[in-house]
């Protein structure tokens, strides 16, 4: 049973870490950052509850916020450019904020072990849940109310207002910009809620599997926050949780018994994947499919 | 001499080994550069499949054990292939409307390769033939290693074998025509496609050529290879101009000399801080690039 639960909570954090991701390509842009807007989530968050003895929902929330005040500091002068410069600007941005916590020490002695982040070795013993006797299960949902809470408040945010704003960027920038919407506000707020509800994931992420190194938030994990969104379909949020579940339940585990090929498959897989279905996994025909046999009104 | 002499020398020469090191990026950077002048696309696939036709071209060495001057021309027409199998999966028929989804395809093909090159090599890195290894020239007072200046010198004959196939042949004068008007192109009789897959082909050759030198210069190759070419790729794409030839060619050796400088200075793993923060500075003070217009189009 822990096997499901332990998946539960990968499946939760990779969706937080889609959804943030989700958010900035709302408004077309194409954020290789969020791997490191997640790292800082994850060191922060780390470090308030193992140095400072926070509690952790009060930890990640500030870790969130500092990730969020981090993204908007990118954002202004990273969304300048657009297309490939914005790619290669937040991938490299992604990059220093790793190689920063791969330079970065600070320990303390706590009993008689020292405690922290020490570079290169990363940031061992994050032990908050096995300290409070949480269990995995207790774990997986704690992580699934924060899942559900991200995607229910995205799904408001895009049936509102803003939503259609965030879209209209996307869709056309200077249509946008003609009918007297400030291009800079909503790519640097789109990239802020990315940056927000990336740092929790990262947060959470910290203390589920209570080591984390910086090679754990690379080129890599910055590629995968894209994919949910590109794979799943940009339509509604719920084509990211479809796209998580697809790459690490289907092609992580399921396949797992294929050993060696599997990695070989996954690539093929996703290129495969985009040349039938370009827009996504869940795209807007299956939305109105879903819309119709739930028997609600398009919106 | 002096002690300020000394401590002047070793900087500047890790800036010339940096430099001659700084040509394979800009070869990758040249390759980014041309698809997107093209197309108006990133081909995220495109270091892994510089580093796939390497692989490929040890099959030269190991079974044939051929000269190193025919396994890295091995390298390079393998990699052409390659560039034409990217194009066909990735490109070919997904709608142009849809970067998103040609840019995802892209990077599953990246994978894709990483992992055949990992399962057909058991994921362990391989020795890779060079030339010239053992040979040092003694420039008083500074010393050029051989290898790196004939990774220099094949890299100036196929970026000046490049710019003779794009300005002095038809392919050349149609690959520049679909860059500059797609449609007015067509109009004229180019067919975008053929044109398109030989950009891919053209540039897949460079990146093979550049896959081989980074082994022979390393020593080895390892699929691990794959991800920091791509990134310095783009970053000397970026700092170049987008779709500026010349830009990417003193992009990458820029960037190739100031990163030995600072891995001298500040060692191995703080290097890459330096090169991204120039390319911050440049996305600051000069978004378009070295040698870049700035476009409406993106």
């Amino acid at each position: 049973m822990d096997f499901y639960y332990g998946m539960a909570q990968l499946i939760g954090v990779h969706t937080l870490l889609g959804l943030s991701a989700y958010v900035v390509l709302l408004t077309g842009q194409v954020s290789m950052a969020q791997a490191g807007f997640f790292a800082i989530g994850a060191y922060l968050a780390g470090m308030l509850t193992v140095l400072s003895g926070w509690h952790i929902v009060p930890a990640m929330l500030l870790a969130a916020v500092a990730s969020a005040f981090v993204a908007t500091v990118v954002g202004f002068p990273a969304l300048r450019v657009k297309g490939l410069m914005l790619v290669v600007a937040t991938l490299a941005f992604g990059e220093a904020v790793r190689i920063f916590w791969f330079n970065f020490d600070y320990q303390i002695a706590k009993g008689n072990i020292q405690v922290g982040p020490l570079g290169g070795e990363g940031f061992k013993q994050i032990r908050y849940f096995p300290e409070n006797g949480w269990s995995t299960a207790d774990v997986a949902l704690f992580i699934w109310a924060w899942v559900i809470a991200a995607m229910v408040a995205l799904w408001w945010l895009d049936r509102s207002r803003v939503g259609s704003v965030l879209r209209a960027v996307g869709e056309d920038e200077l249509a946008a910009q003609s009918v007297g919407i400030n291009l800079t506000a909503v790519k640097v707020s789109a990239m802020t809620i990315g940056g927000f509800i990336a740092g929790l994931g990262g947060a959470i992420y910290a203390h589920y599997t209570t080591h984390i190194e910086h090679l754990n938030f690379g080129v890599v994990l910055a590629t995968f926050a894209i994919a949910y969104p590109i794979l799943g379909g940009l339509s509604s949020v719920i084509g990211v949780l479809i796209a998580v579940i697809f790459i690490q339940g289907f092609l992580v585990e399921v396949l797992r018994f294929m050993g060696d090929w599997r990695n070989l498959l996954f690539g093929a897989l996703i290129v495969l994947a985009m040349n039938v279905r370009p827009d996504g996994l869940f795209d807007a025909r299956a939305m109105r499919t879903l819309r119709r046999l739930f028997g609600t009104r398009d919106a | 001499m002096s002690d300020f002499w000394w401590d002047v020398i070793d900087p500047v020469q890790s800036v010339l080994d940096g430099m001659m090191f700084g040509s394979i990026y800009a070869l990758i950077g040249i390759g980014f550069t041309l698809i997107f002048g093209v197309m108006h696309r990133i081909n995220l696939a495109y270091a892994a499949a510089s580093i796939g036709g390497a692989y490929a071209s040890l099959a030269a060495f190991q079974l044939l054990s051929a000269p190193a001057i025919v396994v890295f021309l091995c390298a390079a027409a393998a990699s052409g292939v390659i560039g034409y199998l990217v194009y066909i999966c990735c490109f070919r028929f997904i709608p142009t409307a849809m970067p998103l989804a040609t840019l995802m395809a892209s990077v599953g093909m990246l994978i894709l390769i990483d992992e055949v090159v990992v399962h057909a090599t058991a994921g362990m890195p391989e020795p890779y033939p060079a030339m010239f290894d053992d040979v040092m020239i003694d420039l008083e007072p500074f010393w050029v290693r051989g290898d790196l200046l004939m990774i220099f010198v094949l890299s100036v004959i196929a970026m000046l074998i490049l710019l003779y196939v794009l300005y002095r042949t038809r392919l050349g004068i149609a690959t520049r025509a679909v860059a500059q008007q797609p449609s007015a192109a067509q109009l004229c009789g180019i067919g975008q496609e053929r044109t398109n897959a030989a950009t891919f082909v053209i540039t897949g050759a460079l990146g093979g050529l550049a896959g081989a030198m980074v082994g022979a210069s390393v020593g080895i190759l390892s699929p691990l290879l794959a991800l920091p070419l791509t990134v310095k790729g783009l970053i000397v794409t970026v700092i170049g101009g987008l779709g500026s030839i010349p830009g990417a060619i003193v992009a990458g050796i820029l960037v190739g000399g100031f990163e030995n400088v600072f891995q001298y200075f500040r060692g191995v793993t703080e290097r890459d801080i330096y090169v991204m923060l120039l390319l911050f500075v440049f996305l600051t003070f000069r978004p378009q690039g070295l040698f870049g217009r700035i476009s409406t189009r993106d």
